[in-house]
């Protein structure tokens, strides 16, 4: 991926040139390959939730997941508490939280579906509805906004050829506004399913997406 | 060092290996001098750890500036319940990216400060609640926590001292209001990110009812270096009463935006002349805001007199906040950005709190009828009113950061309001 032309990939530190490569920057040699297990239970339970590819009948926690799940509620003094990494499991695996899903995670924790869904509906990054292969998610708060993060969400309408929150009609690509992301100094940032890409300007938009066709993730 | 955009007036401590991605490793980390702060806290024993940390005057690096030997010296000694240490690695205040950086190329300087401040509170498990946007950096950490689990860092007899810590990464799920501290812990336990009132206070009662306390990342990756070197070495940087380095978090229209790491007690000025290579173009300076979007904007004048320490900000009427300094030109426009905050507050209001939840909403509301040329000028006065009863009368501050961003910018640059106004109305006329 280190012929990508982005002067920034995921850089928080600077806006002109470095000599590192994207997967320095973004720790993926260091990281390695996540096993669906969730790994050593420390960490089980930060595993990225939002993948390009989405199952939306697969079970959720069957096999290496319930071994996830288990990893996680043995960290916690209560079942409750593994709620949240419970409905990032659910999103990972089907790409968004349906009333459902949170019906099967209210089970597998004994907590009731009305209590789930108030959780659910209460944090931002659990999809409620089925989104794109790419979710894009642009800050247009004040640091983003100062160096032009609506012209940037203007670009990625454009190219996808969609309105805000809705679905390219390829559905590979879901466009939103996002708060700040915390990358204040690289403006503008845009998350795209797991990553970041930082200095983002409009004329870079159709690359990127074109990027992320080929890519597949 | 690989990390470009460093600057002479930097001093870096918790940034020296920004850019390095072989301090990732726990095996360099420990060639580096690493996990022997850790060594010296047990020797040294809880009580002596947390004087030396008294003593460094570290203030607490997440916004409130509350003096972190002093928080920790608040857990009960003689209580038999679990004792939970809690990071807050929920970075979500607009202008604020120091913790990212801090968690994705310095893990272990951050696992190394969990596990002492555990220990000197006498917590067995450390719950890192990382905020959910950022999947990289916490699976780097996660990763870093394995590593050190490995290692024998983490677990059972910690190189042989017979002390037993555990640590668990947890990924919140987009909430700006769980970098709250009570809202954090309710998050942690599976509930609505909600604060909670106090007293109690996490002391007291914090996760999972039990004594609790919380550090930002930023303070807790400090600690592992006044343990390791002292608390009189912390205090040769910074002033007396903001001792230490801090990382300033720049943006906004000034040529090299970064996270720079100055001693406390720097001139805002020098920063952004010196540090930052001055405005963008050359224009000139409208606006700072020098603590995150929840602190009063200063204008060009009251920038020039600002020293960024906790007092020096709040001597020109604004605080330090969490050192993110939004830098803002001739060419900004004020209203947009100011309404642009309010939106945000408004969205992530957690609606328990009728002033927040209605006054949040209603002060968008009209902020874009200015915006659009629709307001009138009793709107400003009605702004300022609604405003007020949002300081002081909600369960946490959120309120209060409406209130902030609003009453500033109309005191010090009412005119711009004005503008839009008056443009509003001859259209109208027309």
């Amino acid at each position: 991926m280190s012929d990508i032309p982005f002067k920034n990939p995921g850089w928080a530190g600077n806006t002109g040139e470095f000599e590192l490569s994207e997967e320095e920057v973004r720790g993926a040699d260091f990281v390695g390959d996540r096993p669906a297990d969730g790994g050593h239970a420390s960490g089980a339970g930060t595993m990225p939730y939002m993948l390009a590819h989405k199952e939306p009948e697969a079970p959720l926690f069957d096999g290496a997941y319930k071994d996830r799940l288990e990893k996680i509620l043995s960290r916690y003094p209560t079942k409750q508490a593994a709620l949240l990494p419970a409905l990032g499991l659910a999103q990972e695996i089907r790409g968004h939280v349906s009333p459902a899903s949170m019906d099967e995670v209210a089970d597998a924790l004994e907590l009731s579906s009305a209590y789930v869904r108030g959780v659910a509906t209460f944090y931002t990054m659990y999809n409620k509805r089925p989104v794109g292969r790419h979710l894009v998610q642009v800050c247009t708060n004040i640091s983003c906004n100062l160096a032009g993060a609506d012209e940037v969400v203007d670009a990625f309408l454009k190219y996808t050829d969609t309105e805000l929150g809705e679905t390219s009609e390829d559905g590979n690509f879901t466009v939103i506004e996002a708060e700040c992301l915390a990358a204040c100094g690289f403006p503008t940032c845009v998350q795209i399913n797991s990553r970041y890409f930082e200095n983002v300007t409009p004329t870079e938009v159709p690359k990127i997406c074109e990027h992320l066709k080929a890519e597949g993730e | 060092m690989a990390y470009p955009y460093v600057s002479d007036h930097e001093v870096r401590v918790l940034s020296r290996y920004f850019g390095d991605p072989a301090q990732r490793r726990v095996d360099t980390y420990v060639e580096r001098g690493g996990y022997s702060a850790l060594k010296k806290a047990f020797e040294l024993g809880p009580e002596k750890v947390i004087d030396e940390v008294k003593a460094s005057g570290l203030r607490g690096r997440g916004g409130a500036g509350f003096p972190t030997g002093v928080k920790w010296s608040f857990m009960p000694k003689d209580s038999s319940k679990p004792h939970y240490l809690l990071c807050n690695a929920d970075e979500s205040e607009p202008g604020t990216f120091k913790d990212r950086e801090l968690i994705r190329w310095d893990p272990h300087q951050l696992i190394e400060g969990c596990l002492i401040g555990a220990y000197a509170i006498g917590a067995k498990h450390v719950y890192i609640y990382c905020r959910g946007e950022f999947f990289e950096a916490n699976s780097i950490l996660a990763r870093a926590v394995e590593d050190a689990y490995e290692k024998g860092y983490i677990g059972n007899d910690i190189m042989g001292s017979g002390i037993d810590l555990d640590l668990t990464v947890h990924q919140g799920a987009g909430a700006y209001i769980c970098g709250e501290e009570t809202g954090l812990m309710n998050s942690l336990e599976g509930r609505r990110g909600q604060p909670r009132v106090k007293p109690p206070f996490p002391a007291a009662v914090g996760a999972f009812g039990m004594p609790s306390t919380i550090n930002n990342v930023e303070t807790l990756a400090a600690v592992t270096h006044i343990v390791e070197h002292g608390g009189e070495w912390y205090r040769q940087f910074g002033t007396e009463k903001s001792p230490g380095t801090k990382l300033f978090c720049v943006s906004g229209h000034v040529n090299k935006p970064g996270n720079y790491e100055l001693p406390l007690g720097f001139p805002l000025m020098q920063l952004i002349e010196d540090v930052c290579g001055g405005m963008r173009e050359g224009n000139a300076l409208k606006a700072v805001i020098p603590g995150g979007s929840s602190v009063p904007i200063i204008n060009a004048e009251e920038a020039g007199r600002c020293t960024l320490d906790y007092e020096g900000c709040v001597d020109v009427g604004t605080m330090l906040g969490c050192a993110s300094v939004i830098v803002m030109d001739e060419t900004a426009d004020i209203v947009k950005q100011v309404r642009r905050m309010v939106d945000f507050y408004a969205h992530e209001s957690c609606g328990q709190c009728t002033p927040c939840r209605e006054g949040s909403a209603w002060t968008a509301q009209i902020l874009k009828r200015i915006e659009d040329g629709r307001g009138t000028e009793e709107d400003l006065d009605t702004l300022m009113e609604m405003t007020q009863q949002m300081v002081g009368t909600t369960i946490c501050v959120l309120s209060d950061s409406v209130a902030a961003p609003v009453q500033s910018s109309i005191e010090k640059f009412r005119d711009e309001y004005l503008a839009l106004i008056r443009r509003g109305e001859r259209v109208g006329a027309a």
